[in-house]
């Protein structure tokens, strides 16, 4: 199989270089545009925060991978980029990676779960841009499926393995309904933000947000439906709130051990969570020495997503494991759209039904027109059957190993229902 | 029947030992298999039970509720079976092992030193006995599940505050369900509790014309059944919560148990009928 692939990631360039070569769904559709029938005949163009990746199938054998990564680069009109910053796969080793990539397992964050959705929408992208074909939507296929099952079979995909989101898991072994809690988010910064977004996610019933500038917050507050609290006095409402989580970039603490204990008097020591995931640390660590508070920094937050990271990592075999019978599935396949296979099976397919009405019909013929029977079955079988063998034949020799010779076959097997009756035969047995 | 009932009196503790090992096991590792086993053990474990109970019955025709070792087998069935509810109706599945380790302490109790009793004294021979041990019974697997999730949450509120991530705290119910659960067991075992001690305050001067006020059982069961009033009160005028009224609850049982044993075994007292 001729299918290439590049791809720029966390394991090749930094983040500056990723950032750089970025790129948003218009700029897919307009390099799609620029290498479709010029570079490649079909393909992929993943890109995320943290990786971008074309696969295709080059309309030529003298294109090199370089200058896809050429291509690339001038698009985005990034320089200062070497061959060093890219990986490059061919034929197998490049699907075997696609299929890493969505299955999580080559992400930066093991088994994050977004990558899969990316790779999907890339998948959907590429067909709206009329950029697939027989054996790319096959591969695609292919890796969709192993990723779901990447998500249901293994736990790849378990536990918070990011600082705020694992705040949001201990909350819950907090609380039972966090819809009828409330919190307040005081910074809203991109990790505060992030923790807001997530709250709001695991339908939290009152969240408010405070940030030394008020614009920033109303921002994010009117995106999650959160009322704004001023910065100046958002102190004298913290006993109402039974979550705080604090982002702020204040360089010293903002809630102190009496403010807490104040709030607590308030609220008649009803429990409360302090997740500080600020660096400076924003509220008092002595905080956590108060009966039914639950006072938590980054530390201890991190040590929940070493132990998930650490669970996930331990999931890789799994996975690899139905990598490689994925692989193998699409191996089969492949390989089975040779013209040698397909004659043999085409044959078989057609010998099965002649045989089958043959044996339903035997009583309607007489002992001596048994054999005759057979002889012009057969006869009609070989005619139907010869000008279809005659082409394989033909493009067996003429475009032995071509994509195009593998989606003709392709399409020829799923006429006739070729491989679904092998299965059937397959899943008798 | 009495050959079978003997092998069932063996065979229970092994049941409810290997229900608990498969609890463990799921407890520690997890895995579809072991989690779907662990509950279709416990309901054959409760039916063998059942049937074990039924037999006795039968053959020495009364029910088994005429002394503490009978009385315990009864109460390992009754937590069992609770917990068995419990289960099925919350979906909570994290606590089996805790609440099953008792059923094994009351059913190994009782198999040991259980005794074939035919005679049956004339005392216990009446209706409002057989209504005040039933309800007391049920009032007290009530209370042991309300002490076995207030440990639980003693002990996950000690892992959350001191950042210790196990298995513990992957494997229990958050804080607030535990508190919950602890605290309406204890609702229902104060109330059945109360019940009991109601039918036993009138079948009392019936059964015992000379008993005393200051008996060991009755100032044991009037310390227990206040304890549970102060911290159900507590609670629900919203003075106590969390930590308190879950210490609360398993100072109650262990008083509550505590006072069972002395009044069975040790105090001189109208309900030592052993």
């Amino acid at each position: 199989m001729n299918l290439s692939a590049i791809s720029i990631n966390h394991h090749s360039a930094s983040v500056d270089l990723r950032e750089a070569l970025h790129l948003s769904e218009e700029e897919i559709a307009e390099l799609v545009a620029k290498i479709k029938g010029n570079v490649f005949s079909e393909g992929l163009v993943i890109s995320t925060c943290n990786r971008t990746e074309i696969y295709g199938f080059p309309v030529n054998d003298k294109l090199l991978l370089p200058d896809i990564q050429k291509i690339l680069a001038e698009h985005k009109s990034v320089k200062n980029i070497s061959a060093e910053n890219f990986q490059t796969f061919h034929s197998f080793s490049a699907i075997e990676h696609l299929f890493r990539v969505a299955t999580g397992i080559d992400s930066m964050l093991i088994g994050d779960n977004q990558i899969f959705k990316q790779v999907k929408d890339s998948f959907q992208l590429a067909e709206d841009l009329s950029f697939t074909g027989v054996i790319s939507k096959r591969i695609f296929d292919a890796a969709i499926k192993t990723g779901k099952r990447a998500i249901n079979e293994t736990l790849i995909s378990e536990g918070a393995v990011t600082v705020s989101y694992a705040a949001v898991q201990l909350i819950e072994k907090i609380f039972s309904n966090l819809s009828k809690k409330s919190a307040l988010v005081i910074g809203a910064g991109e990790t505060g933000e992030i923790a807001a977004k997530h709250l709001r996610d695991r339908g939290i019933g009152r969240l408010s947000i405070t940030n030394r500038t008020i614009e920033r917050a109303e921002k994010i507050g009117s995106s999650l439906n959160a009322k704004i609290l001023p910065f100046s006095k958002f102190k004298e409402f913290i006993h109402d709130y039974d979550i705080i989580i604090s982002a702020t970039s204040a360089p010293e603490l903002i809630l102190s051990k009496t403010d807490i204990e104040n709030a607590m008097k308030h609220r008649n020591y009803s429990a409360m969570v302090l997740m500080d995931i600020a660096v400076p640390r924003d509220i008092d660590p002595a905080s956590k020495k108060i009966e039914y508070v639950f006072y938590h920094d980054i530390d201890s937050l991190n040590i929940i997503v070493e132990q998930n990271l650490a669970k996930r990592r331990e999931e890789i075999p799994k996975v690899e494991k139905i990598i490689t019978e994925e692989l193998d599935a699409l191996m089969n396949w492949y390989h089975s759209l040779e013209a040698g296979p397909t004659i043999k099976s085409l044959r078989d397919y057609f010998e099965a039904v002649r045989a089958e009405e043959i044996s339903k019909n035997k009583n309607r013929f007489s002992d001596d027109d048994q054999e005759k029977l057979d002889i012009i079955t057969k006869r009609i079988i070989n005619k139907i059957l010869h000008q279809p063998m005659v082409e394989l034949k033909k493009l067996s020799d003429n475009d032995s190993g071509s994509n195009e010779m593998a989606a003709r076959i392709s399409i020829l097997r799923e006429i006739f229902g070729i491989d679904k009756t092998k299965n059937k035969e397959e899943n008798k047995e | 029947m009495k050959g079978l009932i003997d092998f069932l009196n063996i065979l229970l503790p092994i049941l409810y030992i290997t229900t608990f090992i498969f609890y463990y096991v799921d407890f520690m590792k997890g895995g579809k298999v072991v989690a779907n086993s662990k509950r279709l053990l416990l309901f054959l474990t409760l039916i063998f039970h059942l049937f074990y109970l039924l037999f006795r019955t039968l053959f020495f025709e009364h029910p088994p509720i005429t002394n503490v070792f009978e009385i315990f087998t009864v109460l390992a069935f009754a937590i069992g079976f609770s917990y068995f509810i419990l289960e099925l109706v919350t979906d909570i599945r994290g606590t089996g092992l805790f609440i099953i380790i008792i059923s094994i302490l009351f059913q190994l109790i009782s198999s040991f030193f259980i005794q074939d009793l035919v005679q049956v004294k004339d005392v216990l021979k009446s209706n409002l006995l057989g209504i005040h041990v039933f309800s007391a019974l049920l009032g007290y697997s009530a209370i042991t599940i309300s002490a076995v999730y207030g440990f639980l949450y003693l002990i996950l509120y000690k892992e959350i505050k001191l950042n210790k991530f196990g298995l513990v705290f992957n494997r229990l119910p958050n804080l607030e369900v535990l508190e919950v659960l602890s605290f309406y067991s204890a609702v229902i075992g104060f109330i059945l509790l109360t019940f009991a001690i109601i039918i036993g305050i009138i079948w009392l001067p019936k059964a015992f014309p000379n008993f005393s006020y200051l008996d060991p059982k009755l100032i044991g069961t009037s310390m227990v059944w206040i304890l549970y009033g102060t911290g159900i009160a507590s609670k629900v005028f919203g003075k106590w919560r969390g930590k308190k009224v879950v210490t609360l609850s398993i100072i109650g049982f262990v008083l509550a148990i505590a006072s069972t044993m002395l009044t069975n075994f040790l105090a001189q007292s109208f309900h030592s009928f052993y």
